[in-house]
């Protein structure tokens, strides 16, 4: 057992120790993919954060991230509530349906974008870029909210309708409330599969609308901006400091909360 | 609803038994489930069905009608060495996925709670981050100035490798970012197995190792099947990590079918490959579904 958790161990440096180069080299000065740098500077981060080349397709996946969201939730919240609540012709194949966007390679479907859009004229466009990434936010999103709604005591409803709640009341006031972290996860991962979607964005957006992952891929193609390492670095962190936060507050709560936390009772 | 109210309109004028039947079978079927599922459903048919089905008409008829696309393409030499290719990755990427998520999800799903979370926060922290972070991180690494070379030069290779757009690096790129997939997959049902079989296996005289290979082992394939499943597919179509990493001389088929679109416009070509590459993962789906039932994929 000892050697097998030396192997555990071993195997999560694997994973973890590549993650964490990008922080020391989004400081490195040299032009170069030099590691480690022979100096440091905060110039990337000042050029990233300034320069719109980058700014804007921040901002664009940030809009196109939350756009998505909230139209994968309003489509996927209903839908779920009539894969768990009702039995009705045609169930199985909607269930397939809601999965497919996940199955189809992404290549392919960004071949199909690149020639529907086109005949629509929704090429370069936010809308098409919302459309796609609702497509492929809907599967998750159903898969967490069905989950959910199963784990559901239906007799919390009954119990308010029985009470006198009409029907949409009773989904304001008890269900939703119920649901309410399996939406928040789904919306999560509706928003990070939006912020993260290369493939089709490379192929559909055009300058105006490019997202951030399409100036990343961009400028990896062309090898010549320092830049990308302030922008991989600043993603990394991100996602870092979000895993960290609630192991922070716990440590927090436990050490100065102990005493607190008897003197409140 | 009751019976006056059906037979009248709302201004109480009876209206024709036929439009009252229509209108009884709308009612019906908009008390029912469609109404919540309908707008999902429409969404996708509009969005998701119909360019998938421009992708299989234009295979078809671009430039002429008939199966000219997929003869040309399964008559050629380097189109089949692409798909070969392609699969011989995904295999190799599911293998050394496996072999690094299944020791990985067995410490942390067993009884060491502190390390098994960290273990957990580690797969989470690479799940969680972008592709083309994790991207750039190899670019640093096997470059020419990286860490790689100058370790292995610093063991007296001279001039140091660079893995850097070879097919070996963009393979270990992606066996990299597969093992997060594959930890999740194996972990979700190596958590629910009750390990006091396991211990009745030893208790009643079998070597720890036989006891892991008969009764442990058996008990957490369905999360090995289903990790191997989602990670193999996803391999197959992968398009970032080969295009930036790998070599531009072995391309995996998306980043053929990209280049097609790009640079040679031959969208026959591009459609027909990727009619190729859908049916491929179809199969494989149907597969699973056949021997394992496709709704336990996903579901825990």
């Amino acid at each position: 057992m000892k050697s097998l958790k030396t192997l555990a161990v071993l195997i999560a440096l694997f994973i973890a120790v590549p993650l964490f180069i990008v922080v020391p080299m989004s400081f490195s000065a040299n032009a170069s993919l030099q590691f480690p740098p022979s100096a440091y500077w905060w110039g990337n981060y000042q050029h990233f954060f300034s320069d719109i080349n980058w700014m804007q397709p921040l901002f664009n996946s940030l809009y196109i991230g939350l756009a998505t969201t909230l139209l994968t939730l309003a489509l996927a919240i209903p839908a779920s509530f009539a894969l768990v609540r009702h039995y009705f012709i045609g169930r199985t194949a909607l269930n397939l349906l809601l999965m497919l966007p996940m199955i189809v390679p992404q290549i392919v479907m960004a071949l199909g974008y690149y020639l529907y859009f086109g005949r629509l004229h929704l090429t370069q466009s936010f809308t098409g870029i919302i459309i796609v990434h609702t497509c492929l936010g809907i599967p998750v999103a159903t898969l967490i909210l069905t989950a959910a709604l199963r784990s559901f005591d239906a007799n919390l409803e009954h119990a308010a309708h029985s009470l006198g709640a009409p029907a949409l009341t009773t989904f304001w006031l008890v269900t939703l409330p119920v649901l309410r972290p399996a939406v928040l996860v789904a919306g999560l991962f509706a928003f990070i599969q939006s912020f993260d979607e290369t493939v089709i964005a490379v192929f559909i957006s055009g300058r105006d609308t490019a997202t951030l992952p399409r100036q990343m891929f961009n400028s990896f193609r062309m090898e010549a901006d320092p830049v990308i390492s302030a922008a991989s670095s600043f993603l990394f962190i991100l996602v870092l400091a979000a895993l960290l936060l609630p192991l922070a507050v716990r440590l927090t709560r436990r050490s100065s909360g102990s005493a607190a936390g008897h003197l409140a009772r | 609803m009751n019976e006056t109210s059906s037979l009248q309109g709302a201004d109480g004028v009876p209206r024709p038994g036929g439009t009252t039947a229509a209108a009884g079978l709308l009612r019906a079927l908009l008390k029912g489930p469609l109404p919540l599922y309908l707008p999902a459903a429409l969404f996708l048919l509009a969005f998701f069905i119909v360019p998938l089905g421009y992708v299989v008409v234009m295979s078809l008829t671009e430039p002429r009608p008939g199966l000219g696309n997929f003869t040309a393409l399964l008559g050629s030499r380097h189109f089949l060495m692409v798909l070969l290719q392609t699969l011989q990755t995904a295999a190799l990427v599911t293998v050394c996925a496996l072999l690094l998520g299944y020791p990985l999800a067995y410490v942390a799903a067993g009884p060491a709670r502190r390390l098994g979370g960290v273990l957990l926060g580690v797969i989470a922290l690479s799940f969680w981050t972008s592709f083309l972070v994790r991207t750039y991180a190899w670019m640093v690494i096997f470059g020419r100035q990286g860490p790689l070379s100058h370790w292995l030069a610093s063991l007296g290779w001279r001039p140091p490798p660079s893995l850097l757009f070879t097919s070996t690096g963009a393979t270990v790129a992606m066996t990299h970012a597969m093992v997060p997939f594959m930890v999740m997959a194996v972990y979700a049902v190596m958590k629910r197995i009750d390990e006091r079989y396991v211990r009745a296996a030893q208790s009643l005289g079998a070597h720890p190792l036989r006891a892991f290979a008969l009764v442990y082992l058996p008990l957490s394939l369905p999360g090995v099947v289903n990790g191997c499943t989602l990670v193999f597919i996803t391999t197959l179509g992968f398009y970032v990590m080969p295009v930036l990493l790998g070599s531009p001389n072995q391309q995996m088929i998306s980043g053929v079918i990209g280049d097609q679109i790009e640079q040679v416009l031959d969208f026959g070509a591009a459609s027909a490959m990727s009619v190729i590459l859908l049916l491929v993962v179809l199969a494989l789906f149907w597969l699973y579904h056949r021997f394992v039932g496709l709704d336990r994929l996903w579901s825990r």
